[in-house]
C-alpha cells in the first residue's frame, strides 16, 4: 500500500489536493502528469538548484521521479520523509524546467502536490502564521504589519538583531526581511496611497489588486501602477489588503486557497457583473489567478465561474505603452528578470521583453539560457542558503553584461535583487517593470 | 551486493562524508537514464574533483566493487545504470571548462562539462565544437566520448571520436593514463569512444575546436519518395558537396511536426530534406546552384532556401521540435537508432515502416540522411507492460532489419543494456570474443560498468561466422603453422616502413586486390597488401579519389604502422586475422557505428602487435581531397593497456613483441 496519496488515491482528503492539472495538452491526473517525464534530462541544465549541486536529488527529473516512485509505492515515504522534504523545499517552483521540457511537465505543480501530502512546513512557523492572517484576519494583519514597520523605523529591529534575538531558532527570517525591505516610505507617499485606497471611484473601469509588498512596503510601486492605469484612461478601484489565495496555494492548505479564491471571485462578480479587468502588479499572483479554474476541477459550477474570472485578469504589461516615453533614459543597459512562479513563458513575459526592447533597443540585454533569475515568492525564506547562491548567480550575470537596471515582474523580486546588488554590484539597481517610466 | 562498511568509510575519507550516499531516495534517483533500464545501485559517490577519481577507483578495485560512471544520464541505451549494483560515480560535478585555446585550436575540459556550455563559450570567440548531439544543451563531453555521440553535422565533421585530441584516463584498478593522438601506437582515444565506461573513467579531455562558419545557408527540399531524397544526398557526395547538415523526415513525421511546431513544412511530400551549406559566400553560391540542379534532377517538388535568419531558425525549429511533437502524445518516447549504408536507406526505411505497421505502433521517423542513420521515435506508456514489451520487441526487429541491410544497431546512441542482446545478431563469435578480451584487458575484475555492451552467453546466439575469405586462407594457414611451432612472426606489408631484416616475416603482399569501389556510398574496399600506388591507380580508373598519398608502401602498412593517423577517420571497416587464428569483421560501408568497441581504431597504429589487418573499407570522394600527412615510422609508446591487450590477444607472443615482453 503506497503511503503517498495522489488525489485519486486519497479518498480521505480529496479536497487537500488538485483533482487534475491543467497542462498545455489537456487535463491530467498528477500521476499521469508525472509519468509523462521520459527522463530525457532536457530540464536538468535549466534548474538553478541542479546547476548549484549537480545532484539528481535537486533536479527536476529527480523530483518528478521521486513523486512517481512515491506514488507507485516504490519508495516508502515514512522512512524517507526528511530527504523528500529537502528535495521538495529546494525547488524554486520557477518553471524553468517546464519551459525546457518537450512534454511541458509541470514539475512545480507536482512539488506543490507533494508538499500538500507531506504537510511539511516550508516557511518558518511564525512567518507562516503571520502571513496566513492576511487571508483570515486581514485587519489584524494590517495592524501587525504597521506595528512591525513602526518598530523597524524606531530601530527596535536593529536592536533585536544586534542582541542576537534573531538568531534564535525560527526567527532568522526577521534578519532577511529586515535586509531586503526598503526604508520607510515618505509621509507624502503614504498619504497618497492611503487616499487612493480610501477614495475609490463610484464607477470604476478597472480593479487593482495590489500585492502584499506593493500594499505595505512599496507604496511607490502601487502608486505607479495606479498612475499607469489612469494613463490608459482607466478609473481604478483599489482592493487593498486582499489575499488572492496564492500564499495558501504555495505554502498552506489548498482548501483555504480555494476559499479565498472563491471569495475573490464572488467579490469580482459583484462589481459590474464581473466584467471589470482585475489588475495585479505581481506576476506570481497573475499566473495563479489565470490558473484558478484548475483549483475547481471537481466543482463544475465554480470551475466555470473561475474560468470567466481568469479571463479578466490583467498584468501591468497590458497597460504599459509599447511606445517609448520621450523622456525615458535609454542610455543604461537593461534586462528583464523573469523570476516567477510556475512558468517563464507566456504573454506577460513576451510583452515585457517586447516593451523593454522597444524602449531600450540595443541596450536591452538578452539573457543567456542559463542566466539565473531571482527566486520568486519568498523562496529565500524557505531555503536561504540556496536562495542567496541563486541571487548571487543573477548578480554575476548582471555584472558580466554591465547591466544598469534590471526590471522585475514582481515587487518582491525587485526587493530581493536590490539587496544583493547593493552589496555586490552597486552600479546596478532593480526595479519593477511598472516603474519603467518612473 | 552489500558494500563493505570499510569501503564506505574509505570512500568517505576520500571524497567527504556528504558525498557518499546510501539512502533510499538518492539510490532510487540514480537508478535510471533515458532508457527503460532501471536498477538501483548500492551506493552513490559524488565526484567533485577529478583528482579523486583514481583514489576512488583504487578503493573500489581493492574491495571488488563494481562501479558505473554517470553524468547527465541522457543516453537512450541504458548505458549508465548499475546492472550489477555497486557504486554510481556521479561525474556531473566535474563540469569545468578549464581552458580554451583558440591559437592552437583546443579546449581542455572535465568530463562533466556540458557540450552546450562549451559551444556558448566558443561562439563569442568565433569558434565551435563540431559534434552536435541533439541533447547538447544537457549532455556532457565525457558522456559524448563514452557513447561516441554525434549529430546533424556528422556527415561533414565526423563524430566525437574525431574531435578528441588528448584524454586523461583512469583504468578500473586506478592506474592513470594519458592518451594523445600524437603518440604512436593504437588509437586509444578511438577505442575509448563508444566504450560506454566499460574500460574505465575519463578524467580530462582536450577537444578540438574549429573556426565557426561565418556564412550558412539552409534549404528545405521536398521529394515524392524517400529514395529520391537519399539519391540526392549520394549525388551531392559524388559531386564533392558535403553539406554542413543533412536532416530528413518522412511524411508521418512531417505531419506530426507541422501540427505541433507550424514550421511551414509541406505535409504532402513523402520525404523532406533540410540541407545546410557553409563556407565562403562565393562557394555557397556555387554549391547552391549545383545543389538545386541535383535536387531537381532527383524530382524535388520544392526547393526553398531560407532567406533570413528567422526563416532559417523556423526550419530548424521544426526539426528540433520533432521529439517534442511526439513527447506530448504519450508518456514515453523511445528513440531508436540504427545505421545502414546510405544506399540501403530507402529499403531499410520501408522495412522499418512495415515493422512498425505490423506491430501497430505509431512512430515518427527522422534520419541523418548523409550518414544513413535513422531514428524511429516510438510513443508508448511504459506503465502498460504489454505495450512496453511490444515496443521493445519492435525495436529489436528494427535493429535486426538494420543488420540485414548491412547496417549496425547503433549509429550514435550506443549499446548499453537495451541493445546488448542484438549485438549477437550483428557480430559473430570471434568478434564478440575480441570485445570480451578488450574488456578483460582493461578490466580483468569486470568492475567498470559490468554487463553492458557485450551480450551474455553469446556463443549460442550469434549468427554463424562467415567463411574465411579465400585470399586470406593461405595466410591463416601459415599463421597456424607458426603458432603450432610457437615461432613468432613479424608482419610486414611492403616492408617500406619497418625495414625488417628478420627471417620470420609474414607478408600481406599476396592480398593485393581492390575489392570494390562503391560509387553510391562512396566507399572503397581493398585488401591490406595493395600498395598505395596500385590503390591510387585503381581509384583513378574509377574516377574517384581518397585521402591517401601515393607510395610503395601498402594500405595495411599505412594504416597499422601509425604513420598516417589522419587517415583513421576515413576508415569505416576492417577485417583482421588474430594471433589465435580467429577472423574478425567490424564496420563496413557505414558512415558511423557506435555498436561495440571501435576495432578500426584498435588496430590502427597497432604495428601488427595485436592482429593482422587483411582488408579495409574507407571513404572515397568524387573530387580530389587533401592528402593525409605521412609521418616517419616510430615504434609505439607502450602503455599498460597495450601490454594487457597483447596478453589477452596474443598470450604466446606470436606477433611482434612489445619492448620488454608481456610481463614487463
Amino acid at each position: 500500500m503506497p503511503d503517498f496519496y495522489t488525489p485519486e488515491l486519497d479518498p480521505r482528503h480529496p479536497k487537500r489536493h488538485l483533482t487534475a492539472l491543467d497542462t498545455p495538452f489537456g487535463k491530467r491526473l498528477v500521476y499521469d502528469s508525472v509519468s509523462y517525464c521520459n527522463r530525457c534530462g532536457s530540464c536538468q541544465q535549466a534548474c538553478p538548484t541542479y546547476l548549484l549541486t549537480s545532484q539528481e536529488t535537486f533536479s527536476p527529473r529527480g523530483r518528478n521521479q521521486l513523486v512517481r516512485l512515491l506514488t507507485e509505492g516504490k519508495l516508502n515515504l515514512a522512512r524517507n520523509r526528511q530527504l523528500a522534504t529537502e528535495a521538495l523545499n529546494s525547488c524554486l517552483l520557477c518553471g524553468r524546467c517546464t519551459q525546457a521540457c518537450a512534454g511541458k511537465i509541470p514539475t512545480a505543480e507536482h512539488m506543490l502536490e507533494l508538499r500538500r501530502t507531506l504537510q511539511a512546513p516550508a516557511l518558518p512557523s511564525l512567518l507562516f502564521t503571520l502571513l496566513t492572517w492576511r487571508g483570515t484576519h486581514p485587519r489584524f494583519f494590517r495592524r501587525l504589519v504597521r506595528a512591525g514597520l513602526w518598530l523597524r523605523r524606531t530601530g527596535a529591529v536593529s536592536l533585536l538583531r544586534a542582541c542576537g534575538f534573531c538568531r534564535l531558532p525560527g526567527l532568522g527570517w526577521i534578519t532577511h526581511a529586515d535586509d531586503i525591505l526598503p526604508s520607510y516610505p515618505a509621509a507624502a507617499v503614504r498619504t497618497r496611497w492611503r487616499q487612493a485606497v480610501a477614495h475609490s471611484p463610484a464607477e470604476p473601469t478597472l480593479i487593482y489588486l495590489p500585492s502584499l509588498e506593493a500594499d505595505f512596503f512599496m507604496p511607490q510601486l502601487a502608486l505607479s501602477v495606479l498612475q499607469l492605469a489612469e494613463h490608459t484612461k482607466h478609473r481604478p478601484a483599489v482592493w487593498a489588503n486582499t489575499a488572492s489565495g496564492l500564499f495558501d496555494y504555495v505554502y498552506g492548505d489548498l482548501r483555504q486557497s480555494r476559499r479565498l479564491l472563491r471569495r475573490l471571485i464572488l467579490r469580482h462578480t459583484a462589481v459590474q457583473n464581473g466584467k471589470l479587468p482585475l489588475l495585479t502588479d505581481s506576476i506570481d499572483v497573475y499566473l495563479f489567478l489565470r490558473r484558478a479554474p484548475q483549483l475547481f476541477a471537481a466543482w463544475p459550477r465554480w470551475r466555470q465561474k473561475a474560468q470567466d474570472f481568469a479571463q479578466h485578469i490583467v498584468f501591468i504589461t497590458d497597460l504599459l505603452p509599447h511606445k517609448p516615453a520621450p523622456a525615458a533614459d535609454k542610455s543604461t543597459r537593461v534586462r528583464l528578470d523573469r523570476g516567477a512562479l510556475f512558468t517563464r513563458e507566456g504573454t506577460p513575459f513576451d510583452s515585457a521583453r517586447k516593451i523593454l526592447q522597444t524602449h531600450f533597443k540595443k541596450n536591452f540585454v538578452e539573457c543567456l539560457y542559463k542566466d539565473a533569475d531571482t527566486p520568486a515568492f519568498g523562496y529565500s525564506f524557505v531555503r536561504g542558503n540556496l536562495g542567496e547562491k541563486i541571487c548571487m548567480s543573477a548578480v554575476r550575470s548582471i555584472a558580466r553584461t554591465q547591466t544598469g537596471t534590471v526590471f522585475t515582474l514582481s515587487g518582491l523580486s525587485a526587493l530581493e535583487l536590490n539587496y544583493y546588488l547593493k552589496r555586490f554590484y552597486p552600479l546596478a539597481k532593480a526595479d519593477h517593470l511598472a516603474r519603467l517610466n518612473g | 551486493m552489500k558494500i563493505p562498511s570499510a569501503a564506505l568509510r574509505q570512500l568517505q575519507q576520500t571524497v567527504g562524508k556528504e558525498n557518499v550516499l546510501t539512502d533510499d531516495i538518492s539510490l532510487s534517483l540514480y537508478a535510471y537514464d533515458c532508457s527503460l533500464s532501471r536498477t538501483r545501485p548500492d551506493a552513490l559517490v559524488h565526484l567533485l574533483s577529478s583528482a579523486d577519481i583514481a583514489p576512488v577507483l583504487r578503493i573500489l578495485h581493492h574491495y571488488h566493487i563494481p562501479f558505473v560512471a554517470r553524468a547527465a544520464a541522457t543516453n537512450h541505451a541504458g548505458s549508465c545504470t548499475a546492472l550489477n549494483g555497486g557504486v554510481i560515480l556521479n561525474t556531473a560535478g566535474l563540469n569545468h571548462i578549464l581552458q580554451v585555446n583558440t591559437q592552437q585550436g583546443y579546449a581542455l575540459v572535465e568530463p562533466g562539462a556540458i557540450t552546450g556550455d562549451l559551444q556558448d563559450q566558443l561562439a563569442p570567440l568565433g569558434f565551435f565544437y563540431a559534434p552536435d548531439p541533439a541533447s547538447e544543451r544537457v549532455c556532457t563531453l565525457g558522456g559524448n566520448l563514452a557513447q561516441n555521440a554525434s549529430g546533424a553535422r556528422c556527415m561533414k565533421y565526423g563524430g566525437t571520436i574525431d574531435h578528441v585530441l588528448e584524454a586523461d584516463f583512469v583504468l578500473p584498478d586506478g592506474t592513470e593514463m594519458h592518451f594523445s593522438r600524437q603518440d604512436p601506437g593504437p588509437d586509444w582515444i578511438g577505442l575509448l569512444a563508444g566504450s560506454e565506461g566499460t574500460l574505465g573513467l575519463i578524467k580530462q579531455m582536450k577537444v578540438k575546436i574549429l573556426p565557426a562558419a561565418k556564412h550558412i545557408k539552409t534549404f528545405l527540399v521536398t521529394f515524392p519518395s524517400l529514395s529520391d531524397s537519399v539519391q540526392t544526398v549520394s549525388d551531392l557526395a559524388a559531386q564533392g558537396i558535403i553539406p554542413r547538415c543533412v536532416e530528413a523526415m518522412d511524411q508521418v513525421t512531417t505531419r506530426a511536426v507541422e501540427e505541433f511546431a507550424h514550421s511551414g513544412y509541406p505535409i504532402n511530400a513523402q520525404a523532406l530534406l533540410i540541407l545546410e551549406l557553409d563556407g565562403a559566400p562565393a562557394q555557397i553560391a556555387r554549391d547552391e546552384k549545383q545543389l538545386e540542379e541535383i535536387c531537381l534532377k532527383n524530382h524535388a517538388q520544392q526547393f526553398i532556401p531560407a532567406k533570413t535568419e528567422s526563416e532559417r531558425q523556423k526550419l530548424w525549429f521544426g526539426r528540433r521540435a520533432a521529439y517534442a511533437a511526439m513527447a506530448r502524445l504519450a508518456p514515453n518516447v523511445m528513440v531508436g537508432d540504427g545505421t545502414v549504408p546510405r544506399s540501403e536507406l530507402p529499403h531499410a526505411l520501408q522495412k522499418v515502416r512495415r515493422i512498425l505497421d505490423d506491430n501497430h505502433i505509431y512512430a515518427s521517423l527522422l534520419f541523418h540522411a548523409g550518414d544513413g542513420n535513422f531514428h524511429p521515435q516510438i510513443i508508448f506508456d511504459e506503465r502498460n507492460k504489454p505495450d512496453a514489451v511490444r515496443v521493445t520487441r519492435t525495436i529489436k526487429e528494427i535493429l535486426q532489419a538494420c543488420v540485414d541491410c548491412g547496417g549496425t544497431i547503433s549509429g550514435e546512441h550506443g549499446v548499453g543494456v537495451e541493445k546488448r542482446a542484438v549485438m549477437a545478431y550483428q557480430y559473430d563469435t570471434p568478434t564478440l570474443d575480441l570485445f570480451t578480451k578488450i574488456k578483460r584487458a582493461a578490466d580483468p575484475q569486470n568492475l567498470a560498468n559490468p554487463l553492458k555492451l557485450i551480450p551474455l552467453d553469446y556463443e549460442a546466439k550469434t549468427r554463424a561466422a562467415l567463411p574465411l575469405p579465400a585470399a586470406v586462407r593461405p595466410l591463416a594457414a601459415a599463421l597456424l603453422a607458426r603458432r603450432q611451432a610457437q615461432a613468432p612472426v613479424v608482419i610486414i606489408g611492403g616492408n617500406t616502413r619497418l625495414r625488417s631484416q628478420a627471417a620470420n616475416t609474414l607478408s600481406t603482399r599476396e592480398l593485393c586486390r581492390v575489392l570494390e569501389v562503391d560509387k553510391t556510398n562512396y566507399t572503397a574496399t581493398a585488401e591490406a597488401g595493395v600498395t598505395l600506388d596500385e590503390l591510387s591507380q585503381a581509384l583513378q580508373k574509377a574516377g574517384v579519389f581518397c585521402a591517401l598519398p601515393k607510395g610503395r608502401g601498402t594500405l595495411g602498412g599505412a594504416f597499422a604502422s601509425g604513420c598516417m593517423p589522419d587517415f583513421y577517420p576515413y576508415v569505416l571497416g576492417l577485417e583482421a586475422l588474430l594471433p589465435d587464428g580467429s577472423y574478425v569483421r567490424s564496420g563496413g560501408k557505414l558512415m558511423k557505428n557506435a555498436a561495440g568497441y571501435h576495432l578500426t581504431r584498435l588496430f590502427a597504429g597497432s604495428q601488427g602487435t595485436l592482429g593482422l589487418v587483411t582488408q579495409l573499407t574507407f571513404k572515397i570522394f568524387a573530387q580530389p581531397v587533401a592528402l593525409v600527412h605521412n609521418r616517419p615510422f616510430r615504434p609505439g609508446h607502450i602503455t599498460p593497456l597495450w601490454r594487457a591487450l597483447k596478453t589477452q590477444l596474443d598470450p604466446q607472443d606470436l606477433f611482434p613483441a612489445l619492448p620488454g615482453g608481456l610481463n614487463a
